[in-house]
């Protein structure tokens, strides 16, 4: 598991300037695994085969983690700009210190003008063999109709059956025009969410389209042909983080202040598809030994210095590698200088160079990566061991198993449930070993991701975690997905009652994050009522009544309720302030970035009094905690330590600009609602001071100057 | 599918495109990956890729000598043979240019001795390319004619003992560096007779080889032609033709005897394509029923039944192995059987660049597997997740089903094949592959 953070993103764009002169394509990609041996290529070589087989020119490749190993690793293989044989005329990498997510690195591409022509966005974890002539030729001609035809979606069709190369978990729901292929609507849906339904804009009935299909059944690999608006568009909303649940959705939402449109091109011959967590490497190795992905499979050698080849069995067999004669395969590919003991069976694996597996073995759909050892008897089945694992005789690894770089476990032990291994914790440190479960020769630990306690509960990336999608451990059925499509299905057909309801209803209590308060479609309101204060604040100058009566004005058309309203405004005021302290706009301590925030524009701080607060001490202490949220949202990131002290300072400028009173501090101190959540009590924690200062301010002179409120 | 000129994807009109403009290296390179990725599919599309880059090495690579031009290569016809190890026909081509270079060189050889007298005194090295390339070629016609067929053997059995001491001598008579020149061969007032002499060789066995290489293509492309030239020969009025998905070399063969005949032909096709299945093959059937031909459609399946009424098979190849046994397109094997066993004529159409010295003693490593998703949707999740899905591209019809094979050479029998083998390779080259290996 430790070394499945190396998350990479890498953009790409390939200019072509075809006859009309500036059209150009290219490519990009994101957020990989993407050094990690699927069928003992490593992921990035597959990304970039696709990008070289559709003719792309430029790649531009933006790293997460671990960006040195990735660019250590193209610098010495066939892709550099400086050898002979790179099929790309540019192939740079682009570093961005501080991108946290798919977003950050798209305003970074817009920032530095990179692409002035359409271009291709991919991630870095991409298998497909995928020939995008017609969906380009398709784009461009879209492009040349209307310049609001900003995004092209590249979608594989999965069937309705279950398919095991869908996402699991969380399943992508597009709402797509029959005809013009335009995408309509965006959204995810997940196991976990308490309603299983999917709102939609009425008017996707009534204006946009005359007919459309809900489909959740498609593959999605985030192939985007974009233009640069798409980037243009990304800058204007700094919030969003996802290309999918973010952009995709609030674009398509916001259809009608945008006036952009994007299109979905859904195939159904090839394949596309992102190892963008285990249980999707899992599918795609599958993939790969079932020859879907063809060319791109071990016996075709797409890498130089390869030498598969396929023997019968299906099973594909690099020169060097030797196994016993009795040994049973089938199914399988065996890198170079791997040998297979005698009386071993080895079935549907991917076994990498220099594994050495003992006599009597059985291995199944199981994933070996290179130079791993398994002594004799062991019995594997669907599990992943790293390279360099050293596994003793008559040992048992159950499915799911996942055996991290260089563990050594000694002779017979057996697990009963999935065991996850390592030799180093989460932060890189190396474990106790723990020799009463995994014998006296090992080095490793099981290991705990810190990560997984902070995930809500309600989180569908939790189901995405370990290597086999379960539901086991959750309280509900599976029946609640299938169902899904048919509930849409039928509806869509003439229950328009269904589309029109109203989104205000839903009024959930969902106090995870904004983030995922989207999907209850109140996000309209909330989007445009933030976006319309943030550009008011960020225009520092001006009068904020006209904000004001636009915020007004937006209340009124959605009936947003007192506490929409309260929400709405601080998240407005704490994104202004968290982007004030980041580094791009100055980086401004907390103090000043707060005071920045409230005053800088003429009016402000009377609008969040009248319009944010407006009231006593429960309105008061409402509004503490919904900045709180709102900052929690900000404090997971690495400007962590100065968003932080956000709150007291922002507490503290209201305090002075007497729009908030030590009732409502103090309240809102004594609330349990403040501490809901671990994030939320770190950021309470940050206010102590503040706290214990007004505690003791009231102490010693009772008639301060803002007694005249405390009839409150 | 012919791609468009807006498409982005490579394909071998993009690839022939870009020789010109990258360097040699960077073009192999490429040409290995589109073979590698199936970009570039099918014998002929392989073999004209394959001609055109060994004319690139044969032309731009550095070479001083016979020895080191045959390195090259073999050398750059080894990484193409990897990396499409089930297409036969890159190794045929490789294999002719490699005969080539060495009859040119025996040539070569042969009339050095008067040659050089007579060339040494005239400045060759400025005479104009094209102007040698006339001289050489009217000359290797003459040999071609008349001096070859007794000086060869010779030659080519003591090869590469003469042609060491040869390039020793060179040399040493370079070893002392009078003028700082370190590539000789570039230069020619600065040398010595005999070099002038040798790099004039030089230049003209390149403007010959690279002559014999553009004779290779043009083979190619006329290879349809020709064979169809013997259509009429081989169909007879009122016989009833069974084609098997048939190549543009079938096609033309077809129309060809459509013009003067009148007869039936029975289209065999494979299991319709989930998406283009109303396409296969329609404008031949047009361009058949415009020639006033009846042609009628039967599905693989339902073959057999129609087999005892069949006068003739027709078979495009993709390649032949020197047993006599054809490479074609999956399906063709029991079609050939069928008709074995009802008496029935199978002819196998081939242009002699597909004949291949080659007999691999495993069948099995000769058939091109192709992509799962040919005839099972990938959407089709139960049989994705629970099936095992192979889909064959190619298969090997045994040569004792085969009664004729048709060549742009004429008619032959299995027998004659391995004349025409030791015709068109020399013995040595015929493991070029494994002899290469060994050298590097």
């Amino acid at each position: 598991m430790s070394h499945k953070g190396k998350n990479s993103a890498s953009s790409a764009k390939g200019k072509k300037p075809a006859k009309s002169g500036a059209e150009s394509k290219g490519e990009d990609v994101l957020q990989a695994v993407c050094l990690l041996p699927l069928a003992n290529t490593p992921l990035i070589e597959y990304t970039l085969e696709f990008l070289a087989m559709n003719g792309v020119q430029e790649v531009y490749i933006y790293c997460g983690a671990h960006t040195d190993q990735v660019e250590d690793y193209i610098g010495r293989s066939r892709w550099t700009s400086s050898s002979k044989s790179c099929p790309f005329s540019v192939l740079q990498f682009v570093r961005v210190a501080d991108a946290r997510s798919v977003g950050d690195v798209l305003r970074d591409m817009d920032k530095r003008s990179l692409v002035d022509g359409d271009f291709l966005l991919v991630h870095g974890d991409l298998v497909s063999n995928l020939i995008l002539d017609g969906a380009l030729a398709a784009h461009r001609k879209r492009r040349e109709t209307s310049a609001a035809n900003i995004m092209t979606m590249i979608l594989h069709s999965g069937g309705p059956a279950d398919h095991r190369t869908k996402t699991n978990g969380i399943t992508p729901v597009f709402v797509v025009d029959t005809k013009t292929q335009r995408c309509l609507h965006y959204d995810e849906m997940n196991p976990l969410q308490s309603d299983h339904y999917l709102s939609m804009d009425p008017a996707i009935a009534d204006e946009l389209s005359t007919e459309f299909e809900v489909r959740a059944d498609l593959i999605d690999a985030q192939i985007d042909i974009c233009t640069p608006e798409v980037l243009a568009l990304w800058s204007e909303s700094f919030d969003y983080e996802l290309p999918r649940r973010n952009f995709l959705h609030g674009v398509l939402k916001d259809w009608e202040l945008n006036g952009k449109m994007i299109y979905a091109e859904i195939f159904e011959d090839g394949y596309a598809a992102r190892a963008s967590n285990l249980q999707m490497y899992d599918s795609i190795s599958r993939d790969v030994l079932g020859r879907w992905t063809f060319p791109f499979i071990p016996e075709n050698n797409i890498m130089p210095k390869q030498a598969y080849k396929k023997h019968s069995n299906n099973v594909v067999i690099e020169t060097g590698a030797s196994h016993a004669a009795d040994a049973k395969l089938q199914n399988s590919v065996i890198g170079t200088d791997s040998s297979i003991g005698s009386g071993s069976k080895i079935v549907n694996s991917i076994i990498g160079a220099g594994c050495k597996i003992g006599a009597n073995v059985t291995l199944e759909n199981s994933f070996i990566w290179n130079g791993t050892t398994v002594g004799d008897g062991t019995v594997i089945s669907q599990s992943i061991l790293a390279g360099n694992v050293v596994v003793g005789k008559g040992c048992t690894i159950p499915t799911g198993s996942l055996i991290s770089f260089g563990v050594h476990i000694s002779d017979s032990i057996s697990f009963s449930t999935a065991a996850v291994l390592s030799t180093v914790t989460s932060i890189g440190k190396q474990v106790t070993k723990d020799t009463n479960l995994l014998g006296p020769d090992s080095n490793a630990a099981p290991f705990f991701d810190p990560e997984d306690d902070e995930l809500d509960d309600e989180d569908p990336s939790r189901l995405q975690k370990s290597l086999i999608y379960s539901l086991a451990d959750y309280n509900l059925s599976t029946s609640s997905i299938s169902t899904f499509a048919s509930d849409v299905d039928s509806d869509d057909d003439n229950d328009s009652n269904f589309l029109s309801t109203d989104v205000a209803h839903s009024n959930r209590s969902r106090l995870s994050s904004f983030a995922s308060d989207d999907s209850a479609g109140k996000m309209s309101f909330h989007a445009d009522a933030v976006h319309g204060l943030l550009d008011a604040l960020r225009a520092e100058s001006g009068d904020f009544d006209s904000a004001k009566l636009e915020f007004m004005g937006l209340r009124l058309a959605n009936n947003a309720s007192d506490a929409m309203m309260r929400k709405a405004v601080a998240t407005a005021f704490t994104r202004r302030a968290v982007e004030l302290v980041t580094p791009e706009h100055g980086g401004l301590d907390a103090s000043k970035a707060a005071d920045k925030a409230f005053t800088a524009c003429k009016g402000a701080s009377k609008f969040v009094n009248e319009v944010g607060v407006g009231g006593g001490e429960s309105a008061q202490i409402e509004f503490i905690l919904a900045l709180q949220r709102a900052l929690q949202h900000y404090s997971k990131g690495q400007e962590q330590s100065k968003t932080a002290t956000l709150l007291p300072a922002m507490l503290q400028q209201l305090y002075a600009l007497d729009i908030l009173e030590e009732e409502g501090i103090l309240g809102w101190w004594a609330d349990p609602r403040a501490v809901e959540g671990e994030s939320m009590a770190g950021l309470k924690e940050k206010c102590r001071v503040l706290v214990e200062w007004l505690e003791n301010a009231e102490e010693e002179d009772d008639d301060d100057d803002d007694d005249d409120d405390d009839s409150d | 599918m012919p791609s468009v000129s807006t498409g982005h994807a490579l394909d071998l009109e993009k690839f022939l495109k870009s020789l010109k403009g990258q360097p040699l290296e960077a073009s192999v390179n490429s040409l290995i990956s589109l073979l590698k990725r199936r970009q570039i599919k099918g014998s002929e599309p392989c073999a004209i890729a394959t001609a055109h880059i060994l004319l690139q090495v044969v032309a731009r690579s550095k070479w001083h000598d016979v020895d080191s031009l045959l390195i090259n290569v073999s050398r750059t016809g080894r990484k193409l043979v990897d990396a499409q190890p089930n297409e036969l026909v890159i190794g045929n081509i490789v294999r002719r240019v490699l005969g080539l270079i060495r009859d040119e060189a025996s040539e070569d050889r042969g009339d050095t001795a008067d040659e050089s007298a007579s060339e040494a005194p005239t400045p060759t090295d400025i005479v104009p390319p094209t102007s040698i390339s006339q001289q050489w070629t009217t000359k290797r016609f003459e040999s071609a004619n008349t001096a070859a067929p007794p000086v060869r053997p010779p030659i080519v059995s003591s090869y590469s003992s003469i042609n060491p001491p040869k390039s020793l001598f060179h040399l040493l008579s370079t070893s002392p560096p009078a003028n700082g020149d370190v590539s000789p061969f570039k230069t020619s007032g600065a040398s010595t007779p005999t070099w002038r002499g040798n790099s004039g060789q030089i230049h003209a066995l390149r403007s010959e080889v690279i002559d014999g290489i553009e004779e290779i293509k043009d083979e190619i492309s006329q290879v349809d032609d020709q064979i169809a030239a013997s259509a009429e020969v081989q169909i007879h009025p009122g016989d009833l033709v069974l084609v098997h998905q048939p190549s543009t070399t079938v096609e033309r063969f077809i129309l060809r005897a459509a013009q003067k005949r009148k007869f039936t032909v029975l289209i065999a096709m494979a299991p319709p394509r989930r998406h283009s299945a109303e396409n296969q093959h329609a404008t031949f059937r047009k361009k058949l029923s415009a020639a006033g031909i009846t042609v009628v459609n039967v599905m693989n399946g339902g073959l057999m039944a129609y087999m005892s009424r069949v006068n003739k098979v027709i078979i495009g190849a993709r390649a032949i192995v020197a047993t006599g046994g054809v490479v074609a397109d999956a399906g063709s094997a029991a079609i050939a059987r069928a008709a074995k066993e009802q008496g029935t004529a199978v002819v196998v159409l081939s242009g002699v660049y597909k004949l291949s010295p080659e007999s691999p003693f495993d069948e099995s490593s000769l058939i091109e597997w192709g992509d799962s998703s040919t005839f099972v949707s990938f959407a089709d999740g139960p049989m994705v997740c629970g099936a095992e899905i192979r889909t064959a591209l190619t298969e090997l019809i045994p040569p004792e089903l085969v009664d004729t094979y048709i060549t742009n050479l004429g008619t032959h029998s299995r027998d004659h094949l391995s004349s025409l083998i030791s015709d068109h390779y020399k013995r040595e080259d015929a493991d070029f592959h494994i002899w290469e290996e060994a050298l590097s």
